[in-house]
């Protein structure tokens, strides 16, 4: 039996010769060591003759069989405690610099701080995309108010990074029920972020008309003045954001494909008319746009619903074994977005 | 320079007869210790990464590819001998028709070559139990692959341990869209007029008779037209409003108030009712359909971008990974991380459910 080295050495000669080197039976020669023995299904059709040497061996076999089973699970027991082991360290490892971060990385409220952050990066993303989640449904007044406070933060951050577009996910859609409230919050904390100069923003949800803030606009700021550098004379800001839910995933592609039948029922539309190009616009149009950057807060990557049409090509980011929102992860996110696309250029 | 021959040494040493028996059997002993865990049913990769290894590595692009399709071969031994139910690769885009063209060639030969050589030894697959599927846009695959394709399929879709799904000139929302085209000719398709022996336009004439309606004039003309239900829907087909469905149920209406419209009755068109659809009939049309769940998602090479791959399929709770190794360099030893922390997560998601169940008991 040849060593799996050389058999490998062959199969890439083979291959790099045009397959002209093996012939097909050679080629299955070179691979049956490695093969695992056939299955049961075909050991049952065999032979009576056969059958009876076999159980013999079978007895044996099932010895060797549990003690292999008994080697495996303590290997797998084994495998378990180290990685459990590990786990913690690593988490306890990246709670540790993530606390750094977010003490190197502190927006101490200020937009310029921020936006000095911001400063040194490539690019920003146009559309930016940000799942929370509710926690504790039990008792959903504290959820609510901290999602809500979550909300803010983010708003105020990316109002503050310049970034025009926000959508904010959050899977049960129990924000669009407090969508006022949740603009006078976000205000609110715009305020308090920027004072008098404080970027217009809009909230909605698909199928939501928008909430419009009109702040006193003649707010001539002194601001200004003392930092001329950050905003030469620009127009004054303006923040969209969107909340969207697990409703407008699946559930708007399948309310889309009800239009769709309807329509082809009532024969105003032919269904080699349906496209991506269709399915993209109507859903862009009633949804959302594609998001550029998509920043989890949690742990790991998991979606929990996120509409599958709009995160095509996405760029996801989260911090491992991150819990909770925190501006470090937002910066992070933003960083990484900018190299990312510096790669992707070259 | 020391690097060189460092390497060299390494790989000198684990070619070496005692050191490739001793890998084997980790190897071995490995898998077998994952397969007493949990077992995800569904995985997907992303096999991303060859070009750059290639580039990299300072070798030509294919060998890049067909370096990718050994580590394909490495990772699905390792899958379907823990007992993995279906495993989903990209192995082509769309998009990568825009490639250059001596590339999109060589992509081509090589899986025309693989496939033949999977034919030549259907043995292989049988010992798995696999079933090899190709998803994607059929059409667009250059003729003489399409045929080894076929023929790759064909021979062993008997095998039903596990799937091998190769998505071939694939992207998610192509697939999606043609899941929703599908629903909608489903939706928009008359079932097919079941043939009873009853005549419907007998049993009107009946209950009129019984009524002591012989005296309708109405009936002579109820005869007169012979039902042919084949025909009919072409007529409605045919009709110059737009408005099937209100047309047929107008219709409808107007044949019970007028009781001589017993032959149309059998005819009209009865669509589906669109309220019906929900995200399970939209699976149901999707390429992946009737395969389980994806519980894991794995691309390599450090992008972390879905890229239109298992959009609809991974968006909900599966467990994304985004490794840093090229697709090439992908192997137990980067796959084993991945598992083990998945069963790791598993247990913890149970343990969290556990306590739950026991306050709402309580």
């Amino acid at each position: 039996m040849p060593s799996r080295a050389s058999a490998l050495n062959t199969y890439r000669q083979d291959e790099r010769l045009g397959y002209k080197l093996l012939t097909p039976e050679e080629r299955i020669r070179l691979l049956k060591p490695y093969l695992p023995p056939p299955p049961s299904r075909s050991r049952s059709k065999s032979r009576t003759e056969l059958s009876r040497a076999r159980e013999e061996k079978k007895a044996k076999l099932g010895v060797r069989r549990f003690l292999r089973r008994q080697y495996h699970v303590l290997v797998f027991a084994v495998i378990h405690i180290f990685f459990s082991v590990y786990i913690r360290l690593r988490q306890a490892y990246n709670a540790v610099v993530n606390r750094i971060y977010s003490i190197y990385y502190h927006h101490h409220r200020t937009p310029e701080l921020i936006r000095r952050d911001v400063k040194g990066l490539r690019r920003l993303p146009k559309h930016l995309s940000v799942i929370l989640t509710l926690e504790d449904q039990r008792h959903s007044g504290a959820g609510l108010e901290r999602l809500i406070n979550e909300v803010t933060d983010v708003a105020a951050w990316c109002a503050s990074a310049g970034i025009p577009q926000l959508s904010i996910y959050e899977k049960t859609g129990i924000l669009k029920g407090y969508i006022k409230d949740t603009h006078e919050a976000i205000s609110q904390k715009l305020h308090f972020y920027f004072g008098p100069n404080c970027p217009s923003m809009s909230l909605g949800a698909p199928h939501i008309p928008a909430l419009e803030s009109s702040v006193s606009s003649d707010g001539t700021d002194m601001i200004n003045g003392s930092s001329s550098d950050e905003d030469e004379g620009e127009p004054r800001q303006h923040i969209s954001i969107m909340l969207i839910s697990a409703e407008d995933g699946r559930d708007s592609m399948v309310d889309l494909t009800k239009t769709l039948a309807e329509m082809s029922q009532r024969k105003k539309l032919n269904s080699a008319d349906i496209t991506t190009e269709l399915v993209d616009a109507e859903l862009t149009e009633s949804v959302m746009s594609e998001p550029d950057l998509l920043i989890l807060f949690g742990p790991h990557v998991e979606l929990a619903g996120y509409p599958p049409w709009q995160i095509r090509l996405t760029e996801i980011f989260h911090v491992r074994d991150n819990q909770g929102v925190g501006y470090q992860v937002f910066y992070r996110g933003l960083r990484k977005f900018a190299q990312a696309q510096m790669r992707k250029g070259r | 320079m020391s690097d060189l021959y460092l390497s060299r040494i390494r790989s000198w040493f684990l070619s070496s007869p005692p050191a490739e028996w001793a890998l084997q059997r980790l190897r071995s002993a490995l898998i077998g210790a994952l397969s007493q865990g949990p077992i995800p049913r569904h995985v997907a990769f992303e096999m991303d990464g060859n070009r750059r290894y290639a580039r990299s590595h300072k070798i030509e692009t294919i060998e890049g590819h067909s370096l990718g399709f050994e580590a394909l071969a490495r990772v699905l031994e390792v899958c379907y001998r823990c007992g993995v139910k279906v495993v989903t690769v990209y192995a082509f885009s769309l998009e990568n028709f825009h490639r250059p063209k001596y590339e999109v060639d060589g992509l081509m030969q090589l899986a025309k070559v693989k496939l033949e050589q999977l034919i030549q030894h259907g043995e292989l697959l049988d010992r798995y139990g696999a079933s090899v599927r190709v998803l994607g846009r059929l059409d667009l695959i250059p003729p003489d692959v399409l045929e080894v394709v076929e023929r790759a399929v064909a021979t062993t879709q008997d095998n039903t341990e596990c799937v091998l799904n190769i998505c071939f000139p694939y992207t998610s929302r192509e697939e999606m869209t043609t899941a929703i085209r599908t629903t909608v000719e489903v939706y928009s398709t008359t079932p097919r007029p079941h043939s009873t022996p009853f005549s419907q336009n007998r049993i009107t004439q009946k209950i009129l008779s019984k009524q002591g309606g012989s005296s309708n004039p109405l009936e002579s003309i109820s005869e007169s037209p012979s039902p042919s239900p084949s025909s009919s829907p072409s007529l409605l087909h045919s009709d110059d409003q737009d408005d099937a469905v209100s047309t047929a149920t107008t219709l409808h209406s107007d044949s019970t108030a007028v009781k001589n419209g017993g032959d149309q009755e059998e005819t009209v068109a009865i669509y589906p009712n669109v309220e019906t659809i929900t995200s399970d009939t939209i699976e149901k049309h999707l390429y992946t359909a009737g395969c389980p769940p994806l519980d894991i998602f794995v691309r390599t090479s450090g992008v972390e971008r879905l890229s239109d791959f298992m959009l609809w399929q991974c968006h909900q709770d599966t467990h994304i990974f985004f490794l840093k190794c090229f697709w090439p360099e992908f192997d137990l030893w980067n796959f084993l991380p991945v598992l083990v922390e998945w069963q790791w997560r598993q247990k913890q998601k149970a343990r969290d459910e556990t306590p739950r169940k026991r306050v709402k008991q309580a």
